[in-house]
């Protein structure tokens, strides 16, 4: 495991190595968790403000290298060029007017009961955080990572995944151009994270660990992390005492998110936005509408329209401007979506359209034709009987569409689910929207929005098994602690003297 | 009710460096309404670069700032004393944007180049002097749509 291996990264839909990078080694992870955790001190220098206008000039930085980065996340990526613009839209905004987040940190006083104000609040980064980003989004979120963290002043240590490091190096370089202040308090580990997230999990200087990763993934990290636990206890005393310190744990994981259309909507509009928010970057998002529950009253008339909009889907060469659907991330998405059509064809699933591959016998260049299966409500009650496509996140173009008799059954369906990042819902109706926001099961609820939208007002998070800790929340928010100062000395002052 | 005109002045002409500055002043000055999402008192800086390493060490070869009162705009030469943000321009881009034949076609090209940055071809970027909280409430995000460097997310990606 000591020696230095070499990590070739491919174009995912040609192939061709696009570079051949050092990749770490559990031994040189240690070494750069401790330097970056002594120079952690340096962001100190700055104040929030400060770093907040470095983040906005490397925003301006980004975006004059935008054709660059671009074209490195299309290659490395598979993303369509036309969705790596999003891609890096969000980071750019986030960064350019990350200032915006100082309302959730700012130092306050509260005031008591009696009208005192001995109180302050004062907000505290929680220090260095090991930050693990996944394959589908090549620098929006390791960079959000970074940024957020450089932000409230914690240092960093960012893993991209293997699959696509070669956006966030560029994105370092960059840094590294424009002479970033206390960049030292950051770097990159190119590693699996099979075994990087052991070296994050047993380093004591680490203080966060932030994933972005599936619900399971996530629940493994908990499971080592208490087997790194077990190991360090101490029965001298009679009792366990386990000297290795608390981390704090911040998982994004999976979404399942329910997509209801109701029958007094326009459905042709709707079913543009619905494929636009199911099938974007392949499906492969974990905030992807996924289960689509659809009155009966327009059920067929539904269908038809999306069916057409699905059908409008290119797929093909992500660098082809009009290309819609590039190549998938790995081979194992590819399986996994043939397990879960397969699995639904079990239960009688009827499938609309798609449910075919493109399998080049290599690992590029695969492809699942956007696909759409019926799944009778009756099949969605039980979770623990259900198909694989309603219970479990389908992170590829393979969604599902069930029928609701009327408001309570949508409710009921879309509330069935282990998962509740974001839940959608389409109604002109003014009583049936208040309905959906209070009985709709997620953190997130969008109501008659137009997907894919990049508002720095949008939070990540969900409820169940989407995120940990559960909610909304804004990175730079989860980052830093609270410190209570009680301060008596102005009424008691004279009486200790 | 009638809405008011509004009106638009350019102060001390005569003090503006460059020909092609007093060109774009003039164009301004023809469209007040661009203005007209932000509040009374809101000031910033036009400034001109002549190449992007000019505009990383911050010296423009000339500048101006649009002052928003109650009635329109007033444009003026130099920086503004307060100034609120300064949108920066390349000279390739000015030269485009003051060919522009409506308020319309002005916008999409403003947006276009801040969407697609190019040396070459043309850019403009922005530095914000005060906090974004306090823009957003002087009215720049809506002037930033209004102006087209904001684009509606349905243009910026669309299948």
């Amino acid at each position: 495991m000591s020696k230095i291996k070499e990590l070739e990264i491919k174009n995912k839909y040609t192939g061709e190595v696009l570079r051949t990078i050092p990749a770490d080694t559990p031994e040189t992870v240690q070494e750069k968790i401790k330097e970056v955790h002594a120079s952690q001190n340096l962001l100190k220098e700055m104040d929030f403000f400060e770093r907040a206008q470095l983040l906005s000039n490397y925003a301006s930085k980004l975006r004059f290298k935008k054709k660059q980065l671009k074209d490195l996340i299309v290659a490395e990526g598979g993303l369509p060029i036309k969705y790596s613009e999003w891609e890096l839209n969000i980071v750019m905004t986030g960064f350019r007017f990350c200032d915006w987040y100082y309302q959730f940190i700012e130092e306050k006083t509260l005031t008591s009961i009696e009208g005192e104000q001995f109180v302050r609040i004062r907000y505290i980064p929680h220090g260095l955080a090991a930050c693990i980003s996944p394959r589908n989004t090549p620098i929006s979120l390791p960079l959000y990572q970074w940024g957020a963290n450089y932000l409230v002043g914690n240092a960093a240590i960012v893993k991209p995944s293997t699959a696509c490091p070669l956006t966030m190096i560029e994105a370092q370089s960059m840094m590294e151009e424009m002479n970033l202040p206390a960049l030292e308090a950051l770097n990159l580990v190119i590693a699996p994270g099979n075994w990087a997230v052991d070296e994050f999990l047993k380093s004591p200087l680490i203080k966060t660990l932030m994933t972005i990763t599936s619900s399971h993934t996530a629940k493994d990290i908990l499971v080592r992390y208490a087997n790194i636990l077990k190991k360090t206890v101490d029965k001298s005393m009679g009792v366990a005492m386990y000297t290795h310190p608390f981390k704090n744990f911040f998982f994004e994981c999976a979404g399942n998110d329910a997509g209801i259309v109701m029958d007094d909507v326009n459905l042709e509009q709707v079913a543009k936005w619905n494929v636009m928010a199911s099938y974007t970057n392949s499906g492969q998002q974990c905030f992807s509408m996924k289960r689509l529950i659809v009155h009966s009253n327009i059920y067929d008339e539904y269908i038809e329209c999306l069916i057409k909009e699905i059908e409008k889907l290119k797929y093909g060469d992500p660098t082809d401007p009009n290309t819609d659907i590039g190549p998938l991330g790995s081979r194992k998405i590819l399986m996994m979506m043939e397990v879960m059509v397969a699995d639904a064809k079990k239960y009688g699933c009827k499938i609309y359209t798609g449910a075919e591959k493109i399998d080049t016998g290599e690992d590029y260049g695969l492809f699942y034709k956007p696909t759409l299966v019926e799944i009778k409500p009756e099949l969605c009650e039980d979770l623990t009987e259900a198909p694989f496509l309603w219970r479990e996140e389908a992170f590829g173009p393979v969604r599902s569409i069930t029928k609701a008799e009327n408001l309570k059954d949508a409710i009921k369906l879309a509330n069935a689910s282990n998962y509740g990042m974001r839940a959608v819902a389409y109604t002109s109706n003014l009583e049936t929207i208040k309905t959906f926001k209070n009985k709709l099961e997620a953190a997130n609820i969008y109501i008659n929005a137009r997907p894919m939208l990049t508002d720095i007002t949008v939070a990540l998070g969900g409820i169940k098994d989407s995120a940990y800790p559960p909610g909304c929340k804004y990175y730079p928010q989860e980052l830093v602690y609270g410190k209570y100062i009680y301060d008596g000395t102005p009424i008691n002052l004279e009486k200790l003297k | 009710m009638l809405e008011e005109e509004l009106t638009s002045q350019i102060i001390d002409p005569q003090k503006y460096k460059t020909d092609l500055a007093k060109k774009y002043t003039t164009f301004l000055s023809k469209y007040p309404e661009i203005f007209s999402d932000l509040i009374s008192g809101s000031d910033f800086d036009f400034a001109l670069y002549d190449s992007i390493e000019a505009y990383d060490n911050r010296s423009p070869v000339d500048i101006f700032n649009v002052y928003c009162n109650d009635h329109g705009i007033e444009i003026r030469p130099g920086r503004a004393d307060d100034s609120d943000l300064e949108l920066a321009l390349s000279i390739k881009a000015v030269k485009k944007l003051i060919q522009t034949k409506t308020k319309v076609e002005y916008a999409q090209l403003l947006g276009h180049f801040f969407n697609n940055p190019d040396e070459e071809k043309g850019w403009i970027d922005f530095i914000l002097h005060k906090r974004t909280q306090i823009l957003i409430d002087m009215g720049y995000g809506r002037f930033a749509r209004t102006a087209g460097i904001l684009e509606e997310d349905d243009n910026v990606y669309s299948i």
